[in-house]
């Protein structure tokens, strides 16, 4: 459809008699050759891929006012998936952004029925193909075709299927890790009374199909369950075509569609169409700007939903790259959230081997994939694996979820799918037992650890401006302090260790590696005298979390480590057992007691076996990021990425005092931030407990389950997990104070908050919830020095 | 061929006129004072059937076949007289008492094997290995092999190894039968790949693992083995075997030639090296009571080698003996054919007659290949072990004489071959054939002659390529201009898909080879009732009927072999 616009203006140039009259799904228009016209010598931007997604991205920056665009295409306009594809938009999503995407897309093509002829600036050039991007000092400045060079600010790569190797043919390769796999649909001829093109689309995950209405006959397709790669070591070919059909594939597909439907038994078969599809390790597009090269933006990747997101997504890339930023949170689909470790094709290949047919999958919660594992791992991942470790991945990075006491065993994996009660519960209860009560180790290796130095005050000066905490605190200090955007949101939430005048220590979320390192890149100055360097390969972190862990640490280093020695917030570098230089820090991420390690790597090992001897007579156990996250969000913790995103503020989640909009300098997002304190936030981050749910017979909570207040919806939670301490599950989310007629955000006060009756709406059932803007602090307090005193008393003699 | 068939191919101790050449005592060839089953273990290898069903079915064979047999007979010769023979002889009252013995056997049900209970025989040895796929590629021109054994004898007599090698290119697979006891063909398979990886190895790589033995130093890795949990490793005699190698790479280091090493000659040298060292240490003994039997029982028994080596395009096979390597050829318009690359080592190869005639003088011409058996006795022309036909009389005795009781009591052992003139009459080296991999050269056949006495090699390649082209790409179906409805095309794919899993039930060539080989009826289609007659056997029966079978199905990557013989030219 955006084709039809895009080629509408390009060949009414040149020839005006021409007119689009296709409308059938096949798009033949480009049948009638196009005269072959000479490339510009630059543009502001070049679009690779002539399909759903880079028409989209070509309309959308030509909405937005951008003139100047050219579009290559080295096959035909439409001529790939986008041809091939069975053509259906479907709004049922299961991320909030991509309902947005395919909402969008949805309206926008109701739209662009009516819509024909505008002007839009954009030049289409087919059956030219880009060889490479070429790139200097970090930024696009053109790309080589085979017709010839183009100059250009923007480069966006929408190469679908070839995205991947286009995006490596850089002498600066972007990697954009997405893998085909062959998609299969059947076509008929029409029934007796043909179906009218109205009827509507079917879909039967059971079955693992979808059927809509196709000329009067039928179109359907599925996602099997032993799907087929192809293109793993890359294929130069123009175009998507000749792929085989493979009936004996599509025979338990053909099953389920005449199970499903026995009276199109006598149907005509017309074709079985072989179209591959693009897939990502994680089943969500990839949409963004590379974090190497600045000017290189790709949409691609879109898992067999290209006709539902492309217009949205379209448009999210367009605002992009003319305002900066997209209007939504697409982080979910960022490109920064993989890396270069992701790029592997063995990786790609095994992975879209389990997520093609996760599309038609019950999604359960905590779900983890099983393929492409044990890439990145702690020194101690064997010790720990050994010991009952169930493990879970994030950016590759193997992390225990729970330790499976010995001679107890789980659910096989199959069965342990569950929307309810899950069988580690009573596991977890008790590693989060031991943290309250003894100490317990958390492997948290995986963590981004960044190192910034320099030679003056340059380090400092630049967190400055990057932070919105006050960073020029005294050595040893640590300081939690977010990294904001111009609007004052979230683009990372991190802590920062000062190690000496002029070096820090950054620690962020795992996923944060690319992200965060791009967005320091691109704001420090170029400065030689300015260091900043990834040793997130370099430490081992272990969290020594619980009441206990003061004593662990002290037997093993003789330093005394009582908090008039050792207050809370603070970093040393001491010795742990034989190993020297343990950087150990006063914070446990949970609000609990104890410190974190950072081990230079090869003392992993023997500080790991230290503790775990040493700390035996207090009851250590090593426990897993389910208890982490259980005393998190007990604690009303937010965490970057799953509640905090570029679009919440400090402000709004309730860390006010972790900015210092008057800390003498300049920071990113200061403006907004005084802006905000000035007119009230608009959302607010509030704790819920569930007040009458029964955790062993109801659905759990997970995240986005909606939120009423007095019975409006003003919400959605971020967030939730049982708290063993409250007894009670904890869910997280953001309230809103939508004006009844208007649905206008409004300003959301404490008051706001406090004077309302919260529902949480769990799967259709909704369940009472009390809500808090402030943690249970001081209960948790009191309960620890009980059970302290208690404990103590025990261990007297 | 047939005339052979009948009768133990390996080893007849009861030939000519005199039936009985050697009192035998036991049931078992006596080199096996280890197994000596009771009637009640009829089949180790299904202990989850059920008995009595299979006792039945057991009967049934007896009836049927067998009645004839004395138990006296059938104790003494089952392993070296033709069926018919025996027959002739059967005395009667022998026969009543034979019947009168099995008097359980009433109920004249016929009871078979279900299909399962057939699959857990013929499955219960099967390997399968796949070579590892590097980053999306394949990068050995092996994609993987699969291999079986069904044993007759009890225990099977036959071994196999496959192993790649690690500190030289390519891989080693390799298919050994016995006879006279396994224990030659078990020495064999475990020690032939290190006498040959250690043949191929440069000079340099020679002297660091002497080095890293001689300083105590963790070894290089020679070999990964890729073997079945049944294929054992004798733990007892490891540290003799490894002396013994380790004697044979010092004096390669010493004779180094600075030549690179040629396969053909590594390949020959490893086996004929491999077969003095047996001899050897057999001659030596040991001062464990154990080993010492060990190495005697490994010297007296022999067994037969067909090894191949790949390495890229280039294809070894080494063979000593009646085992078989065929290589299945894919003709243009898809059709299959089969190329010897082996000599079987017997009577039926004229220019391996003509050898044996030649190393002996004209008086023995006569007797030298008598009955198609070397002297009389052993069909295989060559083989490891088998000192009774290396030795010389002196030799034989003396070390009879200061071995073990148990040797001393085996009647087997002491007894010379007639027309015992001017041994050796036996030799273990190996023809070796070079074979140039093509595209069209899809795999290749490693089988005992278990398999070639009952099976055509143009059938045995016909049935594997099926099998493999079927598994991998069964003729596509395609629409084209036809009119096809859904339900005509659901019907044709399931019928398709049904045909698939019950022709291809086993996930293995090796165990599809063995139920066509086992199973064939005259038509040369897998007889249901046929394949559970022959494995329902009781063990003392089975050699009868078919021999030790055991197959190497080696799958050659074409894409590989392809872009490889680009390179080379």
């Amino acid at each position: 459809m955006f084709l039809r616009l895009l080629s509408d203006v390009r060949w009414r140039t040149a020839s005006r008699s021409w007119r689009s009259t296709s409308s059938s799904r096949h798009m033949t228009t480009s049948a009638a050759e196009p005269p072959s016209i000479s490339l510009p010598a630059q543009a502001q931007v070049v679009i690779c891929g002539g399909g759903i997604v880079g028409t989209s991205v070509a309309y959308h920056l030509s909405k937005l006012g951008w003139k100047d665009i050219v579009l290559l295409e080295q096959g035909r306009l439409a001529a790939g998936s986008t041809r091939f594809c069975a053509g259906i938009v479907s709004t049922v999503r299961h991320l909030s952004i991509e309902l947005k995407m395919a909402d969008y897309s949805n309206k926008l093509y109701q739209q662009l029925e009516q819509e024909t002829g505008i002007k839009t600036g954009v030049q289409i050039h087919e059956r030219t193909s880009i060889s490479h991007v070429m790139v200097q000092k970090g930024c696009v400045t053109g790309v080589e075709t085979d017709r010839g060079q183009i100059e250009c600010q923007y480069f966006v790569n929408c190469a679908g299927q070839w995205a991947y190797e286009l995006g490596l043919s850089n002498e600066e390769p972007v990697s954009i890790p997405l893998h085909g796999c062959e998609h299969f649909y059947l076509l008929t001829r029409p029934l007796k009374k043909p179906l009218e093109s109205n009827t509507p689309t079917i879909v039967d995950p059971d079955g693992r199909i979808y059927i809509r209405s196709w000329q009067g006959g039928i179109l359907s397709g599925g996602f099997e369950k032993n799907p087929k790669p192809i293109f793993t070591e890359g294929r130069n070919q123009l175009e998507i075509q000749n792929l085989h059909e493979d009936w004996d594939h599509f025979e338990p597909l053909l099953s389920s569609l005449l199970r499903r439907m026995p009276g199109l038994e006598a149907l005509e078969i017309m074709q079985l169409v072989n179209c591959p599809e693009s897939f990502t390790p994680d089943m969500r597009c990839i949409l963004g700007e590379s974090p190497t090269v600045q000017g290189y933006f790709v949409l691609a990747g879109m898992n067999s939903a290209g006709t539902s997101f492309g217009g949205g997504a379209g448009r999210y890339l367009a605002e992009w790259m003319v305002n900066g930023c997209p209007s939504e949170n697409v982080w979910p689909l960022d490109l920064k959230r993989f890396g270069a470790l992701q790029s592997s094709r063995t990786f790609l290949r095994h992975r879209v081997m389990e997520v093609m047919p996760l599309i038609y999958d019950l999604k359960v919660p905590r779900w983890d994939f099983q393929t492409g594992r044990q890439l990145r791992t702690s020194p101690l991942y064997d010790r720990l694996d050994a010991q009952g470790a169930r493990w879970m991945e994030k950016h590759g990075f193997e992390r225990p979820k729970y330790f499976v006491p010995p001679g107890k065993d789980l659910l096989s994996l199959d069965q342990s799918k569950t929307f309810y009660k899950p069988d580690w519960f009573d596991i977890v209860g008790s590693e989060v037992k031991c943290c309250k009560e003894a100490v317990c180790v958390i492997d948290m290796s995986s963590f981004t650890k960044f190192e910034i130095s320099s030679t003056g005050d340059q380090a400092l000066e630049v967190l400055q401006y990057l932070f919105s905490n006050d960073l020029d605190v005294p050595v040893g200090h640590i300081v939690h302090t977010g990294m904001l955007n111009e609007e004052g949101g979230y683009e990372n939430d991190c802590s920062i260790a000062r190690l000496n005048k002029r070096s820090f220590f950054m620690i962020s979320p795992t996923d944060q590696q690319v992200h965060c390192w791009a967005w320091l890149k691109k704001h420090m100055p170029n400065d030689s005298n300015l260091l900043l360097e990834d040793v997130t390969w370099k430490y081992t972190a272990l969290n020594l979390i619980g009441p206990r862990a003061v004593d662990v640490l002290s037997e093993l280093s003789y330093v005394p480590m009582t908090p008039e020695h050792f207050p809370s917030l603070f970093c040393k570098e001491m010795s742990v057992g034989y190993a020297n230089g343990i950087r150990v820090m006063s914070m446990t991420h949970t609000g609990e007691p104890g410190f974190m390690l950072y081990i230079p790597i090869e003392y992993a090992l023997h500080v790991y076996n230290e503790l775990m001897s040493m700390g035996q007579k207090y009851g250590i156990r090593n426990a897993g990021y389910y208890a982490l996250r259980s005393l998190r969000i007990e604690k009303f913790f937010a965490f970057w990425g799953q509640d905090l995103d570029t679009f919440t503020t400090p402000l709004e989640c309730g860390r006010e005092f972790r900015v210092k909009l008057d800390k003498g300098t300049d920071f990113i997002g200061r403006d907004a931030l005084m802006q905000q304190k000035q007119d009230g936030v608009c959302k607010r981050f509030t704790m819920f407990i569930l007040e009458d749910h029964d955790t062993d017979l109801d659905l759990w909570p997970w995240w986005g389950e909606p939120i009423y207040r007095n019975g409006h919806y003003v919400g959605k939670t971020t967030s939730s997990a049982y708290s063993y301490t409250l007894e009670r599950h904890v869910c997280l989310g953001f309230v809103q104070n939508l004006d009844e007629e208007t649905r206008e955000a409004l300003v959301v006060t404490p008051d706001f908050i406090n004077r309302g009756e919260y529902e949480i709406d769990i799967a259709g059932q909704r369940f009472q919830a009390k809500a808090k803007l402030y943690p249970f602090s001081s209960l948790f307090t009191q309960r620890r020095r009980k059970d302290e005193m208690e404990l103590s008393g025990y261990h007297g003699k | 061929m047939l005339a052979a068939s009948c009768c133990d191919r390996r080893m007849c101790v009861c030939p000519g006129p005199r039936r009985i050449a050697i009192p035998v005592r036991s049931s078992r060839l006596p080199l096996f004072s280890d197994a000596m089953p009771a009637p009640t273990q009829l089949f180790p290898l299904i202990r989850n059937c059920e008995i009595g069903r299979i006792y039945n079915a057991v009967c049934y064979c007896h009836h049927k076949h067998l009645c004839c047999l004395s138990p006296h007979l059938a104790h003494n010769h089952l392993r070296c007289a033709p069926q018919k023979k025996l027959a002739t002889l059967c005395p009667k009252e022998n026969f009543h008492q034979f019947i009168h013995a099995r008097s359980y056997v009433s109920t004249p049900q016929r009871f078979y094997l279900t299909p399962p209970q057939v699959n857990s025989i013929l499955k219960a040895n099967e390997y399968s290995f796949k070579v590892p796929e590097f980053d999306g590629k394949n990068v050995s021109s092996i994609l993987g092999f699969d291999s079986n054994q069904l044993p007759a004898n009890a225990p099977i007599e036959d071994r196999r190894s496959a192993a790649t090698c690690l500190q030289t290119r390519g891989m080693l697979l390799g298919v050994f039968d016995g006879h006279a006891g396994c224990a030659c063909a078990q020495a064999v398979s475990e020690r032939l790949f290190y006498y040959i990886a250690v043949s191929l190895l440069p000079h340099e790589t020679l002297l660091e693992i002497e080095n890293a033995v001689e300083s105590g130093r963790a070894l290089l890795p020679i070999l990964q083995w890729h073997k079945h949990p049944n294929d054992y490793f004798s733990k007892e005699a490891s540290k003799l075997y490894f002396n013994s190698l380790r004697t044979y790479w010092q004096e390669l280091i010493d004779l180094n030639t600075g030549e690179t090493t040629d396969v053909k000659e590594a390949l020959i040298n490893a086996f004929k090296r491999l077969d003095n060292d047996i001899s050897l240490e057999a001659q030596v003994g040991d001062p464990n009571s154990f080993l010492n039997y060990l190495v005697l029982r490994v010297a007296f028994s022999g067994a037969t080698a067909c090894v191949a080596h790949v390495d890229g395009v280039d294809l070894h096979i080494a063979n000593t003996g009646d085992s078989r390597a065929m290589l299945g050829v894919q003709e243009e318009d898809g059709s299959w054919s089969a190329v010897t690359l082996s000599y079987d080592h017997n009577a039926q190869n004229e220019s391996e007659i003509e050898r044996v005639k030649l190393e002996h003088p004209k008086s023995e011409e006569k007797s030298v290949v008598k009955q198609d058996r070397l002297l009389g006795l052993l069909m295989p022309f060559r083989a490891f072990g088998d000192v009774k036909f290396k030795w010389s009389i002196e030799l034989q005795k003396r070390v009879i004489e200061s071995g073990p009781d148990q040797l001393n009591d085996n009647e087997y052992t002491k007894f010379i071959p007639p027309n015992y003139h001017t041994p050796p009459y036996l030799t273990a080296e190996p023809e070796v054939i070079h074979h140039k991999l093509r595209p069209q050269d899809k795999f290749l056949v490693l089988a005992t002659d278990g398999l070639w006495e009952t099976m055509h090699r143009q059938d045995v390649v016909r049935i594997v390529g099926e099998y493999l082209t079927g598994v991998h790409h069964q003729q596509p179906i395609a629409v084209g201009g036809y009119k096809v409805t859904l339900g005509q095309m659901h019907g044709l794919l399931t019928e398709r898909r049904a045909r698939i899993s019950s022709v291809f039930e086993d996930q293995n060539a090796a165990t599809h080879l063995i139920r066509h080989a086992v199973g064939n009826n005259e038509f040369g289609a897998v007889d249901h009732e046929r394949l559970s007659k022959m494995l329902s056997l009781p063990e003392e029966l089975a050699r009868m009927y078919r021999d030790d079978i055991t197959i190497i199905v080696v799958q050659f990557n074409s894409h590989i072999v392809g872009a490889c013989q680009n390179e080379d030219f």
